[in-house]
């Protein structure tokens, strides 16, 4: 059986090849991401210090320049009624769009719109706030921290929609039918049976969203501004980190620069933790 | 003398004394009795289903053309089919599963013991409650335990009044399941074989009390000893409820069904006694699939 | 483990009582037949061919359930066996009540006062209670699958082979009066008949070898005189 041994060689050899290419690009795509968080670390871990999390912002150019709490709460602020916005209209969209559109023409646009969204700059959205919200100077001080949740709940809805869809069309069929032929109606079934199976995968698609607007400075920029301050009233200018990162990295006071390099550390870990919270609590969620 | 009669050691099939042979085997293939040991009373009446001039569509596919036929009370009834999927299609009008595919509709008068489940006033919801489905793949809820399995069609339809771990437990008894999982009831439903899985489903259906019990290909997915446990049940089960069953497997519809129905390219071909289909069918082309001579 | 196909097993177990049954009723008509022989009761004799029918349908109706087995339980194996040799041993059990008919259809032809000849009349009775030991014998065998017990059948089977000899021998020197020749052609036909009925009995045994040991194997090969008797 001659024909079982012919070309071995050959083909040992391409495939190790193969393999050695495609390790080597995995790498190379990999240094990045190493050299980033190497970066950040270095530069960023001698800024942390207790006084770093507890203390505003002075505004100082020199002297003491304070730390970065009003930015870190009013990321976290700003996200979160961003999330709660973003989130709930997302899964809707893609509620509406996997059990009552399908295959429709009206679902067919909607997904479309829904595509081209995901693609928009988010300046674009920190504009259009600014333009029809800020400058028309809505609900008292032109610039709040409110206005730049909505901009960056527009830069989320997209995201949250297009993952909550996939995920959606994940659950089997199977178990749609199972909860009807039972006689159960069918937002029953949605609510009951296939949101329960795909959370998850929902939570997860949610943590994309949610990352992405922690760190996008554009649209607060023009909405949420800069302030020293930590404040809780939404109404009024908010700090963040993207901003004060933004605002201190291209300052002359060396430390400035390092704390911009504490923050972008600080944002990092935030966004590690966050991801890490609600995996744990959406894996208490499923049965073990 | 002794009278011959007397000296019979059979007592349950009277003896023909002076009947014309023929006459026997006749009798035999006329109306569809319980193949179980002699006729009896069923432990709960179900009702049959009667089904005339029904039509399905799948958008402009003309699917099922003009299928009467009637499900007897308290038997089991199979529908076989060379030609795909004409026979899983009749099963889904019966509880008006079908309309649920996108562009479907069907047409006809489906009657539950004389109400017609495709009036124009019917409760499509409350029909599926009195017609209970088991699928081709069990298909347990994956973020439900055991319990909560069988109960979700009670705990899902927020019917109250019900003692559920009464109810739970006397389905999974009669699925025949009890004595394999009463002590993990809380663990998840997805951790069963899939024989279990199987008969875990059918506790589900059960545990609402339908009428009738369709199965689309029950056992198809499942291994061979987990396949006759099944079809033990099945013939348990049709004390209490009707029972319609498409199979691909001729020889399970021989085993199982009480009469048989035999579908082809939308059309109902022939209609009998189980016995009658597989030893003498009536239209030629039951014969050619009968005896695997199709295709 | 649990029987699986609970309802298959006690349905071929109820056709095989309701076959084997069939035996009994054999044994009913020997026992009458016998006595109308003994007795010259044409009245008895008419009896035991009406009673045929019940036989008739027995074979009918068992076999209306075996074929309904095998179409809708493909049964195989073990299970097979037991199908196949019950179609054998009712056309056997039909066949042994044909033999009990055609005995009791020389009854009446003898007239009511044949010249009986005592020796041959005594074989007769002999022959006949070897037959229907040989039928209980055999039903004992298959419903206890019991081999040796089959085989023990061939002994007696001997017996009434040997006695259809001396029947047949006594036939050809019984004189030369007309009726009691005549009465003795009856005789032997009637020995033939029962001779038959034990050649049934002993292919009801070896059914039930073949169901044990799944090889059809004669017990004794007729066309092979030197290895019988």
């Amino acid at each position: 059986m001659s024909s079982l041994t012919l070309d071995n060689r050959r083909r040992a050899a391409t495939d190790r090849v193969m393999r050695a290419v495609l390790l080597l690009g995995t790498i190379v795509a990999l240094i990045p991401l190493i050299l980033v968080i190497w970066y950040l670390l270095k530069k960023g871990l001698g800024a942390w210090s207790w006084d770093f999390f507890t203390t505003d912002p002075t505004g100082n150019f020199l002297g003491n320049q304070g730390g970065i709490k009003s930015a870190l709460l009013g990321t976290i602020e700003m996200v979160a009624l961003a999330s709660i916005i973003a989130i709930p209209f997302g899964w809707g969209v893609a509620l509406y769009l996997v059990e009552f559109g399908k295959e429709s023409r009206f679902a067919s646009l909607v997904r479309y719109f829904v595509d081209v969204m995901t693609g928009v700059p988010s300046i674009v959205f920190g504009l259009f706030i600014y333009v029809t919200l800020v400058l028309g100077g809505w609900l008292g001080s032109s610039f709040a921290a409110w206005k730049g949740s909505i901009a960056l709940a527009l830069l989320m809805l997209p995201v949250v929609t297009r993952a909550a869809e996939v995920v959606l069309l994940l659950v089997p069929n199977s178990l749609r039918e199972a909860a009807m032929a039972l006689g159960t109606p069918r937002w029953r079934v949605v609510v009951k049976v296939v949101m329960p199976t795909a959370l998850p995968g929902l939570i997860t698609g949610s943590l994309l969203a949610v990352a992405r607007a922690a760190g996008e400075t554009a649209p607060l920029l023009f909405t949420a501004t800069i302030v020293n301050g930590t404040t809780f009233n939404l109404g009024e200018r908010m700090n963040s980190l993207p901003v004060q990162i933004y605002t201190d990295v291209g300052s002359p006071n060396d430390q400035l620069v390092q704390r911009a390099w504490g923050a972008a550390l600080a944002l990092v870990v935030l966004i590690l933790l966050t991801t890490i919270v609600a995996r744990l609590a959406s894996r208490r969620s499923r049965l073990s | 003398m002794n009278d011959p009669r007397t000296s019979m050691d059979d007592p349950t099939t009277a003896p023909s004394s002076a009947d014309d042979p023929r006459d026997i085997l006749a009798a035999g293939a006329a109306a569809p009795p319980p193949r179980t040991g002699a006729p009896h009373e069923p432990v709960r009446k179900a009702p049959g289903i009667s089904v005339t001039g029904l039509h399905a569509y799948y958008g402009a596919n003309h699917a099922i053309r003009d299928v009467s036929l009637e499900y007897a009370p308290n038997r089991v009834t199979a529908m076989i089919d060379p030609s795909g999927c004409g026979k899983s299609t009749v099963l889904r009008c019966l509880n008006r599963m079908h309309e649920e595919i996108p562009g479907a509709r069907a047409e006809g008068t489906v009657l539950l013991d004389d109400e017609d489940i495709y009036a124009s006033n019917v409760d499509v919801v409350a029909v599926r409650r009195a017609i209970g489905m088991v699928f081709q793949k069990p298909n347990p809820f994956p973020t439900m335990s055991i319990f909560d399995n069988v109960a979700a069609g009670l705990k899902l339809n927020g019917v109250k009044g019900v003692d559920l771990k009464e109810r739970v437990e006397q389905s999974l008894h009669r699925a025949g399941l009890w004595a394999e999982v009463k002590d993990r009831l809380g663990s998840p439903g997805i951790g069963l074989s899939g024989g279990q899985q199987q008969r875990l489903c059918i506790a589900r259906t059960i545990a609402v009390q339908p009428e009738v019990i369709l199965m689309d290909e029950p056992c198809s997915a499942l291994d061979p000893i987990a396949t006759l446990k099944i079809e033990e049940l099945i013939q348990e089960l049709k004390e209490s409820f009707t029972i319609v069953i498409v199979t691909h497997n001729m020889q399970q519809a021989a085993r199982v069904a009480d009469t048989t129905a035999f579908f082809l390219l939308g059309e109902l071909i022939e209609h009998a006694a189980t016995e009658t289909i597989f030893q003498n069918p009536g239209d030629e082309r039951t014969e050619q699939y009968v005896t695997g001579k199709f295709g | 483990m649990p029987n699986s196909r609970q309802q298959f097993t006690e349905e071929l177990a109820s056709v095989e009582v309701q076959a084997l049954g069939g035996l009994d009723l054999v044994c009913a008509q020997i026992d009458r037949v016998l006595e109308a022989l003994e007795h010259q009761d044409v009245e008895l004799a008419a009896m035991v061919i009406a009673n045929d029918d019940l036989i008739d349908g027995r074979y009918l109706e068992v076999h209306q359930r075996l074929l309904g087995l095998l179409a809708l339980q493909a049964p195989v194996a073990g299970d097979l066996r037991v199908v196949a040799a019950l179609l054998h041993v009712m056309k056997n059990i039909e066949r042994m009540g044909d033999q009990c008919v055609n005995i009791a259809k020389t009854i009446p032809l003898t007239g009511h006062e044949p010249p009986v000849h005592a020796e041959v009349l005594e074989r007769i009775l002999r022959m006949g209670r070897a037959a229907r030991w040989e039928v209980t014998q055999c039903k004992m065998a298959f419903a206890g699958r019991d081999v040796a017990m089959a085989e023990d059948l061939l002994q007696k089977d001997r017996e009434i082979n040997q006695l259809n000899r001396e029947i047949f021998q006594l036939a050809i020197d019984i004189g030369t009066d007309p009726d009691t020749r005549e009465w003795a052609m009856h005789m032997v036909m009637v020995a033939r008949a029962i001779e038959r009925i034990g050649d049934n009995a002993v292919d009801v045994g070896e059914q039930t070898a073949f169901i044990v040991t799944g090889l059809f194997r004669e017990f004794s090969d007729s066309s092979h005189p030197a290895s019988a008797a």
